[in-house]
C-alpha cells in the first residue's frame, strides 16, 4: 500500500467519525409531491367532453412564446429559435 | 372489411393523427357521425398522456406555461405512443424531444430541465431499499473501505447541466417569488436521491460529480477518489464521503459483508 492508497483509505474511513447531521446540511431541495396524485388514464367526465372538440390539435405551428417562468430566465446563449 | 390487425393499425394511425378515411368507412356513424366519434378517441388519449406528461414533469410545464406545454406534449404523444401501460414511465424521450423541439429553441435550458424532472420521477418511483450507513463500516480496517466498489441507492442518479437548473427549479416552484435567474451563472451537477417519503436533489462540486461517476462505473472508493483529486487537488474524500453517507446516498452492501479490500497494485 503506498503513501496515495494510505492517505485515501485514512480519509475514508475519518469519514466514518463525522457527525452525520453537520454533513447532511447543505442545500438539499427536497421535492414533495413529485408525483401527482390522480396520474391515471381515467379523467373526469369534463376532460371527456373536451375530447369531442371539433378542432384538431396536430398542428402547434401557432405556438410563438411560451408564458412561464421563462420570463424570469435570462442572458446565457440565449438564440432566437 | 379490415382484418382486425389492419384495423388497429389504421386506429393507431388515427391516434397519431394521419388521415384514414377506410377507417372512417368502417365505423357506425348514425347520431354522432363516425369522424367525430374518432375525433374523441384521438383527443381523449392525446389530453390523457398530456396530462400524464404534465404531471411527470411539472417543472418544465411552469417554465414554459400550460398552453404551451400541451402544444408540446400533444406533439410529443403522436410520435411517440406509450410503449406499455405505466403512465409515471412514459415520458422518457420528452427530454430529447424537447432538445429537438423547434418552438422551445429559445429556450436551450429546457430540455435539461426535463431531465430533472424526469430523474426526480424515476427516483420518486424507486423502491426505498436499505442504504449504507456508516456504521455498517465501522469493522472494517481502512484499506477495506478504500477497496469497496459501492452502487448507489435506487433512484439515485447524478448529471450535470450547462444552466443553473437547480435555481430554476426553485423559482418555478408554486409560490416563489419573482427572482431573476441568469443563465450565465453557469452549469450544475445535481444528486439526484430517492428518499424516505420523496425524492430530493442535491448540489454536488465537479469533483464529487466524478468521485461518483466513477462510483457508478463501478471503481473502487479508493480509485473513485483518485478521479475526484484529478478534477480537484484540493478533494476533500473525508467530507464527500461522510455527505453522500449521512445523505443516504449509497445502497447497503450485499448480505451485510463488505467485500474484501482489492489488491495493491
Amino acid at each position: 500500500m503506498n503513501t496515495t492508497r494510505i492517505a485515501i483509505a485514512t480519509a475514508l474511513a475519518a469519514a466514518l467519525a463525522l457527525p452525520a447531521t453537520v454533513q447532511a446540511q447543505g442545500n438539499m431541495e427536497k421535492c414533495y409531491g413529485v408525483a401527482k396524485a390522480g396520474k391515471n388514464d381515467c379523467q373526469t367526465a369534463k376532460s371527456s367532453c373536451a375530447g369531442t372538440s371539433k378542432t384538431d390539435h396536430q398542428n402547434d405551428a401557432w405556438i410563438s412564446v411560451p408564458k412561464g417562468t421563462c420570463d424570469k430566465i435570462v442572458g446565457g446563449k440565449l438564440t432566437a429559435g | 372489411m379490415f382484418a382486425l390487425r389492419d384495423l388497429q393499425g389504421a386506429f393507431a394511425n388515427h391516434i397519431r393523427g394521419e388521415d384514414q378515411s377506410r377507417l372512417e368507412a368502417a365505423v357506425v356513424g348514425d347520431a354522432i357521425p363516425a369522424a367525430a366519434r374518432l375525433r374523441v378517441y384521438r383527443h381523449h388519449v392525446e389530453q390523457s398522456l398530456a396530462a400524464a406528461l404534465a404531471a411527470t414533469f411539472p417543472t418544465v410545464q411552469a417554465v414554459v406555461g400550460e398552453e404551451f406545454f400541451r402544444a408540446m406534449a400533444r406533439r410529443y404523444v403522436v410520435e411517440h405512443l406509450p410503449r406499455q401501460p405505466v403512465l409515471t414511465e412514459y415520458g422518457a424521450g420528452f427530454p430529447e424531444f424537447i432538445a429537438g423541439y423547434e418552438p422551445a429553441a429559445s429556450l436551450p435550458y429546457l430540455a435539461d430541465v426535463a431531465r430533472l424532472d424526469w430523474a426526480l420521477n424515476l427516483a420518486f418511483h424507486s423502491p426505498v431499499g436499505v442504504r449504507l450507513t456508516a456504521a455498517d463500516l465501522s469493522s472494517l480496517p481502512a484499506e477495506g473501505i478504500a477497496g469497496l466498489s459501492l452502487t448507489l441507492a435506487p433512484g439515485g442518479a447524478v448529471f450535470h447541466s450547462d444552466y443553473p437548473i437547480d435555481r430554476i427549479w426553485q423559482i418555478s416552484q408554486p409560490g416563489t417569488a419573482g427572482e431573476t435567474i441568469d443563465l450565465d451563472a453557469g452549469g450544475v451537477n445535481l444528486l439526484i436521491l430517492r428518499r424516505e417519503d420523496d425524492a430530493a436533489f442535491v448540489g454536488i462540486s465537479d469533483a464529487e460529480m466524478a468521485f461518483l461517476s466513477a462510483v457508478q462505473q463501478g471503481s473502487t472508493l479508493e480509485s473513485a477518489a483518485q478521479a475526484g483529486f484529478q478534477v480537484d487537488g484540493a478533494f476533500n474524500p473525508s467530507t464527500t464521503f461522510g455527505r453522500l453517507l449521512a445523505l443516504q446516498a449509497f445502497a447497503a452492501l450485499q448480505h451485510g459483508v463488505a467485500k474484501s479490500a482489492s489488491k495493491a497494485p
